[in-house]
């Protein structure tokens, strides 16, 4: 209230206050520095003043807490507060955001800023196992997913279009395949769903698969993955496996009919071969000249040469008869030897009554310079011994006497000893010991003839044996069947067959070792002959192998036959084939 | 020749010699030629040289040897397989085309001809299956019929052609016996006379399937299917008396004519199967091939083998002779012709293969006097002459319907041939020098 401009001011000032002590008006007195002369404040404005002082309105007669009264009228009111259009900033990018964004970037290019950090395999694992997971799969049975059924396609749909459709020889073919290789389901048209019947299979396909659920509960099936180069066996390569016959480079062309049989004599240097023409011929294999020729009129089954190089004999079987023939070949002294053993003294007619109730008789054949040996029934095959002198012969209708064993220098005949169960396809010497191999449609049978005693039986568990070989060591034999399949038998293995072969389609007509090669060969009606090679090893524990080498085509089908018969070169690995279609061919190496 | 229509072509600059006589030689200098000419073009050129030079000249094929190879490409292409400079002056040897000219008609026989031998230039000999021998003169003349075996003839030789008009030959059977002829080529008949043996060489126990006669003449070596050779004296003085026996015999005019029968001198054992050839070039060396597919070549003396190739397949014919007449070649159970050189150390591998037969090759035979050239019969009908020098037949004679089973080389310009369509062709004019 009071201004002080310097000392002596100050001391005017308090002097003045001092004087106006006691004077009720010099109160309202107030200095006015401004204009600088004293101000008398009336009744009024001090009020005023002690109104503000106390901090409420200064004038009295103001009311601060008088009711609102809302001026604005909410109803009715269609458009906002205010009409202007949006400003533009709300429709371009913002600058700064750009800018703060930029930032953003640079710092994370620069590493300032840090994400979370990937989480870290955990290093250590429990060694035995995840216990409680363990015991969790223990206590309930796995979800076992039902394989997916395919999506069904046009030709499911009740009217498929017509290529769908299968024809009339389509569907009678279907009858003649296998039943697992007959489609599940053969489309069929029909006009409208209401003509489509109920379900042919319903009640069938309902009992199917309860006796599926009752029989064979789903399994998981585990997949392994295996590469199937690894499942195959692992063979020797065919090039070291050489030589084996390959390329046909002679044909012996002279029989008019299937040549059924033929047979390679012990040198190699000439062959025999029988025709349904019904002649026999004989060749020489390095020429393919057809040296000799005998008639008989009748279908020739058989062909078998007598195994000892001194011996050129050649039985053949013809109908009921079993002829020895003569081949002419070799020397004087061969000859002379031969023509002597070929002849029977015709004294035995009185024994003949005798022989007839036996139901074979030998005979001089003068047409033929031979022996006639005839039987009661159709002689199937004829087969020598190794020495040369015993030959046995196969008739498949003879029953008790289906096989007989005939002695060439005795001129005797016996019978087979022992009960055959079954049709008897072939009947086999040892090719070293005196044992005997009869094979019936079912089984080969191993007799021993000195003990005369059964030794073995062997289980082909084919339909039925064609043809039998046996392995120049003797203790393997292969079997050809009229299924197509080919067995192996080890007979120190076991009874059954060691290797199973299926390669063709067809009858198996014929099986051959190679005597000195380790090569055997199969033939079939399906034109082909293959080829394989098969060691067997000394050692006892180790099986023999067994790979197929080749395939021998060429020969051409006639009357569904095809190659009838096989014979491998004595000494070459070379395979003779005979076909149906009277050709004979030589395979070389 | 118009040679300078195409400015374009490459040319080569090349020098044409010969060895040939005179009247075949062209001048001695280098003209350019096309590069892309071909074997029958470098004919043409040497014959329109050779005419230039000689009005009365009749052109007649060449063939080329450029480096020792006759040349089967175009030369451009030769030129650059061989990896000959286009630049130098290339020399191309020509020679006469080895080809036949002439087919003569065929000598029928009775049945399939087995074997043939053509060294004596003055007549064939044949064997047969009808087991006769038959000596012809020429094509279709027949002189001399050879009666006696019991069985097909499977081969033949001469014996000793340089006799002055007795000839010694022999013959090998399938009825296991050798016989020994005698006869006169310069007898005039109106009919072939028959001759019998004067020598039955019996000691084999199987068909002998090869004969072989050593150059002198005094011995022959036959091969067998008993696997063996045997080597017999073919003398007639029974020096070894207790080995000859003398067999007498009547004939139709009941004249008694003795015949001779001989023992083998000795046994060549070694091979296992059929010895189907047998070759004596020289003196105490015998060369054998067998089904047991092995070449062997024994010393006489010793009667050991020197030497075996191993050729893994069944050999039907060998024949020794080209360079230096060392060179092995045989034919057997496959349609490659091999040939082996047995000088070079340390391998078996044949040195030259030719491989254009069909089938089975049943002959093989060496020129006598040319160092490359050689043929090879087989059953597939064909005779093929070849070259050592190239890889292709340089002719292929295809005269037979049927298997051809023998051939040979006669007079050094024909090529002799029987097979199974019993027929003997020869075929004439190939000028090999």
């Amino acid at each position: 209230m009071i201004g002080s401009k310097s000392g002596l001011d100050h001391c005017f000032a308090i002097l003045s206050f001092f004087n106006n002590i006691g004077c009720e008006k010099s109160r309202r007195k107030i200095y006015d520095e401004y204009n600088d002369e004293e101000v008398e404040l009336t009744k009024e404005e001090t009020k005023l003043v002690r109104r503000m002082l106390k901090g409420k309105t200064p004038h009295a007669d103001f009311d601060p807490y008088a009711p609102y009264v809302d001026w604005f009228k909410w109803e009715d009111a269609k458009h906002p507060l205010s009409n202007a259009p949006e400003p533009k900033s709300r429709f371009i990018p913002s600058k700064s955001e750009a800018k703060k964004v930029l930032g953003l970037v640079r710092a994370i290019r620069k590493g300032f800023i840090k994400f979370d950090k990937p989480k870290e395999e955990p290093r250590f694992y429990m060694l035995w196992g995840d216990d409680a997971s363990s015991s969790e799969k223990s206590g309930h049975l796995s979800y076992i997913p039902a394989p997916k059924p395919n999506m069904p396609g046009h030709e499911e749909s009740y009217n498929p279009s017509l290529e769908y459709i299968p024809t009339q020889e389509e569907i009678n073919s279907y009858q003649l395949m296998d039943e697992e290789d007959r489609p599940k389901f053969i489309p069929k048209r029909f006009t409208s769903l209401r003509s489509i019947p109920a379900y042919e299979n319903a009640v069938k396909d309902s009992f199917e698969r309860c006796l599926d659920l009752y029989l064979c509960p789903r399994v998981r099936k585990k997949r392994i993955n295996i590469d199937p180069e690894s499942l195959k066996p692992k063979l020797p390569s065919r090039k070291d496996l050489r030589p084996y016959p390959a390329t046909c480079y002679l044909e012996y062309r002279g029989h008019k009919g299937a040549v059924m049989s033929i047979s390679t004599e012990a040198s190699g240097q000439w062959i025999a071969s029988g025709s349904s023409d019904g002649t026999v011929r004989l060749w020489e294999v390095e020429t393919c000249r057809c040296i000799k020729v005998w008639e008989f009129g009748e279908v020739v089954q058989y062909v078998a040469w007598n195994p000892l190089p001194e011996l050129p004999i050649l039985a053949v079987t013809v109908g009921q008869d079993v002829f020895l023939l003569n081949s002419g070949l070799g020397n004087e002294e061969i000859q002379r030897k031969v023509k002597e053993l070929l002849h029977v003294e015709t004294p035995t007619a009185p024994e003949d009554s005798g022989n007839k109730v036996s139901g074979w008789s030998w005979r001089q054949d003068d047409e033929h310079e031979g022996i006639r040996l005839r039987h009661f029934k159709s002689v199937y095959s004829v087969e020598w011994h190794r020495k040369g002198d015993y030959f046995s012969t196969v008739m498949p209708a003879g029953d008790s006497k289906a096989i007989l064993i005939h002695q060439l220098s005795k001129k005797f005949t016996q019978r087979h000893p022992f009960k055959l169960h079954g049709l008897p396809v072939s009947a086999v010497f040892h090719p070293t010991r005196s044992i005997f191999f009869v094979s019936t449609k079912k089984n080969v049978r191993v007799y021993d003839l000195l003990k005369q005693k059964l030794i073995k039986k062997l289980e082909t568990g084919l339909r039925e044996v064609s043809s039998i070989s046996i392995h120049p060591a003797g203790d393997n034999i292969i079997v050809g069947s009229r299924d197509g399949k080919l067995c192996w038998f080890d007979m120190d293995l076991s009874s059954k067959p060691y290797k199973v072969l299926k390669c063709h389609p067809k009858d198996i007509n014929n099986v051959a070792f190679h005597r000195s090669y380790p090569l055997f060969a199969s033939c079939s009606d399906d034109c082909t002959a293959y080829v394989f090679h098969g060691t067997v090893y000394s050692d006892l524990n180790q099986n023999p192998l067994i790979v197929p080498l080749e395939i021998l085509r060429g020969h051409a089908s006639s009357d569904g036959r095809g190659v009838l018969d096989c014979k491998f070169h004595p000494r070459q690995p070379w395979l003779f084939t005979a076909g149906a279609d009277s050709l004979i061919k030589l395979y070389c190496h | 020749m118009d040679m300078d229509g195409d400015v374009e072509e490459r040319r080569v600059q090349a020098r044409f010699i010969t060895k040939l006589k005179p009247p075949c030689k062209v001048p001695h200098t280098s003209i350019a030629i096309p590069a892309n000419v071909t074997r029958f073009g470098l004919s043409t050129i040497v014959n329109s040289l050779l005419k230039a030079g000689n009005d009365e000249w009749e052109s007649q094929p060449f063939d080329f040897v450029i480096d020792g190879e006759l040349v089967r490409l175009p030369l451009e292409q030769f030129v650059l397989a061989k990896g000959i400079s286009a630049e130098k002056v290339l020399e191309i040897e020509y020679i006469r085309a080895v080809a036949p000219q002439k087919e003569d008609e065929p000598s029928l026989h009775d049945d399939w001809v087995s074997t043939v031998d053509g060294s004596c230039p003055r007549f064939i000999f044949t064997g047969c299956y009808d087991s006769f021998g038959r000596v012809w003169k020429a094509a279709g003349e027949c002189t001399h019929i050879l009666e006696g075996h019991r069985d097909a003839i499977t081969s033949v030789t001469i014996v000793s052609p340089e006799g002055a008009d007795s000839v010694t030959v022999a013959t090998a059977s399938k009825d296991q016996s050798l016989r020994l002829w005698k006869f006169d080529t310069e007898e005039h008949l109106d009919q072939p006379a028959k001759i019998r043996a004067y020598k039955v060489l019996r000691g084999h126990n199987a068909s002998v399937q090869s004969v072989a006669a050593q150059a002198s003449g005094n011995m022959i070596c036959s091969g067998s299917w008993d696997c063996t050779i045997n080597l017999w004296r073919t003398n007639l003085s029974d020096t070894e008396g207790d080995l000859v026996s003398i067999k007498k015999r009547k004939v139709k005019n009941n004249v008694e004519e003795s015949q001779m029968e001989g023992e083998a001198l000795s046994t060549l054992v070694g091979h296992t199967q059929c010895v189907s050839a047998v070759h004596w070039p020289e003196h105490s060396t015998i060369y054998s091939a067998s089904w047991d597919h092995s070449v062997r070549r024994w010393d006489v003396e010793t009667g050991k083998d020197l030497s075996n190739i191993f050729c893994g397949k069944a050999l039907n014919c060998l024949h020794v002779g080209g360079e230096g007449s060392a060179l092995i070649a045989a034919g057997g159970s496959d349609p490659i012709l091999r040939i082996w050189d047995p000088r070079k150390p340390g391998t078996s591998a044949p040195i030259y293969q030719f491989s254009s037969h069909n089938s089975w090759i049943s002959a093989c035979k060496w020129h006598a006097k040319s160092l490359f050239h050689l043929l090879s019969a087989s059953y597939d009908g064909k005779v093929m002459l070849w070259d050592l020098r190239t890889a292709w037949p340089l002719a292929i004679i295809d005269s037979h319907e049927d298997k051809v089973l023998c051939a040979d080389w006669w007079k050094g310009d024909s090529v002799i041939s029987g097979g199974v369509d019993s027929k003997l062709c020869i075929s004439s004019g190939i000028s090999v020098q």
